[in-house]
């Protein structure tokens, strides 16, 4: 058997990102009313067509109900009581990154995060989101070279409304869902990427959401729109400082992709996931949606979910394009009382549309970590193919892990193939491992990075070795 | 509403017994199902008010069977028809179930039913009148096989229930034969109790004629060490639900079920299990097959739930599903709730068409491609027919599949 003693000996690292930076920031009030919604708006300078959209969302918001069938528990959330726009405070307009507050520089140095573009060997454009707002976004001027817009949403709202009206809620429309409601009535900021047709995204792109205040939530909104034969690797992280209260996280993500284009969007997320007795935590729900529109294109998901205290999530893609592809890869990793409920939906609508789906859940501690999933052959989607594979490991007798697949095909020359398979580490392999003198947390990590294998496959490099050590930490101290 | 109308006009409430007061009693606060909850959401609202049409039926007329006499080593009973048993042999009795007991155990399951996942249960107990309720104690060795029907007469909707206590070490054949006649619906709840080194395998042939429903449920509780084994197959039924609930109470018991369901026309047919391991070393194998053709819905959802005390489980479940028609449509949904950390659980789903390679093989050495499909069909009928007891050694069910339109 497993040594417990060695286990408790390991010094559980704390929640490094953890730290609030001390900034001033411009507050609105508790609360949420067309007022709030309509001041939101008048602060960033909107159009009407957006304070409309706005409206109408908080309109639908209002008439539905938060939704229960999700294998998740949480107190209930007092959507009254929640700060719907923070800003840090700083000069109106910034010419350059010298001008932003070097407070903010530090915080986002500390997380990992280069601004400052001598930084130029990462070879990444980042969009870095602070609370409701983006603060900076790097290597423009490269991009704009290559006519790849990539900035944030609220200046895409003012220099590019074209595009902005013609997509935005195209994907997720404001009522497809009580959080998508609620994020299309408050949206604050996010990032857009427009990607104009021919062009390879000449470096991955990045997004960095950092919530810094603990009484407002964060609501930010990516849209990504790929023109034909374009593609683009997109990658999106997050962190949030440490508090004993919940902090609402509902964020809607739109993917298009016209003819031949091809979208990688890659997640690491690592949001503050509360203490060991389940206080504090991000409760993170989000949407995230792709919509292959032209023939052939591509859309990619893949995932590492670490943090949260509650994870609701289900990227999906609609193929409607012929012979369009779609992806998922996930790993969700839930310790002490973290509750994920995540999975994919693959839609298929066009003909000889494919989707693979791999998913690997481990729950460890106390937690409940579910697969969802749903993959629909429509009555045109001749020729379709799918395959899913999700595994889940247990670690401890107290976790959970669930699985809930819905199948449903309307297509007779479509074929689905589904498996699952629970399992948990192998005292076997662990002894094997043990007896060659490798460590016991150390033959852990092994192994459950072997599981995952799969799946960091699929991340880009920087993004895999750290979503590697992200789980090693996070696993650190919960096997026994 | 409309339903418990309907009973309550059929049956004043001095002749109610208590088990239909009871019932009426629960489904007044639900008189239908929620359509919205996870086990009817799929379920086609109006083929489900076609079943609640009929008016209620408490007499049995006679009835033609569609499969052969049975031989003498067979036990034939048909729920309903006053059937007396009471057979003390030198190794085994069956022997009817005295009243007393029945109640008590009926009010025990009903203690434990939760109003929505055990609407079925609430709504055949509500309906039925004694004479429609068959129980049965059948202990000892060497037990001749017995088949039980239920059957619903024309433009009626009838109720059945059948309780079986299996003894320790008792080994028996059983098989249960629910018939549709034209426009009519039935609705037969089943109840088990396997009691330790029992062991049985089950058969249900579900098999009804134009516009027949059918709402089955079966209710089984394994004690340690029994085995059992269900193959099941329904067809022709407008609309038919199966509902199977198994407790292995203490764990250490093993489970096989192999079902089919195959729906034409514009039929819906479902099946719905769920399977729950109250005990360690448990182990559960189960496969079912779906088969939708022209405009039909076949509807499989699964549930095994592993709590923390079922550690060694091993459990798997398999569903594979054949749509043979772009108007027909297949729903799948096997799901695993596990919470004990040593098991071995896996799920597997599959819906396709006929393999086009087979099917092209055999056409290359001359079969026709009608032949061809018949072929595969009959291979894909094959692995669950062969699982029902006495049907597969009596009647051509592969033929009736095959050939029946």
């Amino acid at each position: 058997m497993v040594n417990e003693n060695l286990v408790k000996d390991v010094v559980k690292e704390p929640y490094k990102y953890g730290f609030v930076t001390d900034i001033e920031t411009e507050k609105i009030e508790k609360g949420l009313n067309e007022d709030i919604i309509k001041l939101i708006s008048q602060k960033k300078e909107e159009p009407k067509f957006l304070l409309d959209f706005r409206l109408k969302a908080f309109k639908k918001w209002q008439k539905m109900k938060e939704p229960d069938w999700a294998a998740l528990g949480y107190k209930k959330i007092d959507y009254q009581d929640i700060i719907y726009y923070s800003a840090p405070k700083q000069k109106e307009k910034i010419s350059s990154l010298d001008e932003v507050d070097p407070k903010l520089l530090e915080t986002f140095n500390k997380l990992g995060i280069p601004l400052t573009e001598q930084k130029k060997l990462t070879n990444v454009a980042v969009d870095a989101v602070f609370d409701s707002v983006s603060i900076a976004t790097t290597f423009r001027e490269e991009l704009a070279e290559h006519g790849v817009i990539f900035c944030s949403i609220s200046e895409a709202v003012k220099n590019h409304s074209d595009l902005i009206e013609k997509y935005l809620g195209t994907v997720v429309p404001a009522s497809d869902n009580y959080f998508a409601a609620l994020n299309s009535a408050v949206f604050s900021d996010g990032s857009f990427v427009y990607i104009p047709k021919g062009v390879t995204c000449p470096m991955d792109l990045s997004s960095y959401f950092r919530i810094n205040s603990g009484d407002s939530g964060q609501f930010e909104r990516t849209l990504i729109i790929a023109e034909e034969s374009s593609s683009v690797s997109y990658l999106e992280g997050c962190t949030a400082p440490m508090f004993d209260t919940n902090t609402l996280h509902a964020a809607v993500v739109e993917l298009i992709a016209l003819d031949e284009a091809s979208i990688k969007y890659s997640t690491v997320q690592n949001w503050y996931a509360g203490d060991e007795e389940g206080v504090g935590g991000i409760f993170n729900f989000v949407t995230k949606r792709g919509k292959c529109l032209g023939k052939r294109s591509k859309i990619s998901w893949s995932q590492v979910e670490t943090g949260s205290a509650i994870t609701w999530k289900y990227p999906s893609c609609l193929l409607l394009g012929e012979e369009s592809v779609g992806e998922f890869y996930s790993v969700a990793l839930t310790n002490n009382l973290q509750q994920a409920d995540t999975g994919t939906k693959m839609i298929h609508i066009g003909p000889k549309t494919k989707s693979t789906i791999v998913s690997k859940g481990i729950s460890a501690g106390n937690s409940k970590n579910s697969y969802r999933g749903l993959v629909k052959m429509g009555t045109k989607a001749t020729g379709s193919r799918n395959y899913s594979q999700c595994d889940s490991m247990l670690i401890g007798d107290q976790a959970s892990a669930n699985t809930f697949p819905y199948i449903k095909s309307q297509q007779p020359n479509s074929e689905i193939e589904h498996e699952a398979s629970t399992c948990r580490i192998s005292e076997d392999q662990l002894f094997y491992l043990q007896s060659r003198g490798i460590e016991f947390e150390e033959a852990v990590s092994m192994m459950v990075s072997g599981f995952c294998r799969d799946v960091f496959n699929q991340l880009p490099m920087e993004f895999a070795a750290e979503a590697d050590k992200l789980l090693a930490l996070k696993l650190e101290g919960s096997v026994g | 509403m409309e339903i418990i109308e309907k009973i309550k006009t059929n049956k004043s409430i001095d002749n109610q017994s208590e088990i239909q007061k009871i019932c009426l009693d629960k489904l007044q606060s639900s008189p239908l199902p929620n359509p919205k909850s996870e086990q009817w959401r799929l379920s086609n609202q109006s083929k489900f008010s076609d079943f609640l049409d009929y008016s209620v039926n408490e007499k049995n007329p006679k009835f033609d069977t569609p499969f052969p006499n049975t031989s003498q080593s067979t036990i034939r009973l048909v729920i309903g028809d006053n059937c007396q048993i009471n057979l003390i042999k030198e190794n085994y009795a069956i022997k009817q179930l005295s009243e007393d007991k029945l109640v008590k155990y009926i009010k025990e399951q009903i203690s434990c039913f939760d109003q929505n996942e055990n609407w079925s249960d609430l709504l055949n107990l509500s309906l039925n009148c004694k004479k429609n309720i068959l129980g049965l104690k059948i202990s000892g060795s060497e037990i001749p096989s017995i088949e039980i029907f239920s059957h619903a007469s024309s433009n009626s909707l009838n109720a059945k229930t059948l309780v079986i206590f299996i003894e320790k070490d008792c080994d028996i054949d059983l098989l249960q034969v629910n018939l549709g006649n034209d426009n009519s619906s039935l609705s037969q709840s089943t109840f088990f109790c396997l009691e330790e080194n029992s062991s049985v395998n089950h058969g249900v042939v579900s098999y009804g004629e134009n516009k027949s429903n059918l709402l089955s449920s079966l209710n089984i509780i394994q004690q340690k060490n029994s085995e059992y084994n269900l193959g099941s197959l329904h067809f022709k039924f407008n609309y038919a639900r199966f509902e199977i609930r198994i407790k292995q109470s203490e764990g250490n018991a093993k489970t096989n079920i192999k079902g089919m369901q195959i729906t034409k026309k514009d039929e819906q047919i479902s099946t719905y299990t769920k399977i729950d391991f109250n005990g360690p070393n448990v182990f559960l194998d189960q496969i079912n097959k779906s088969l939708a053709d022209d405009k039909s819905h076949a509807i499989f959802e699964g549930s095994i739930i592993v709590p923390k005390i079922a550690q060694r489980t091993d459990a798997s479940q398999l569903s594979r599903n054949l749509l043979l028609s772009n108007r027909a449509q297949i729903d799948t949904k096997p799901q695993l709730e596990i919470i004990a950390d040593d098991v071995k659980c896996k799920h597997g789903a599959t819906i396709s068409q006929l393999n086009e390679e087979e099917l092209f093989y055999m056409r290359t050495r001359g079969i026709t491609l009608t032949e061809a499909s018949k072929l595969q069909l009959s291979s894909y009928f094959q692995e669950i027919i062969s699982f029902i007891p006495i049907a597969k050694d009596k009647w051509d069910l592969l033929d009736k599949l095959l050939n029946e339109n």
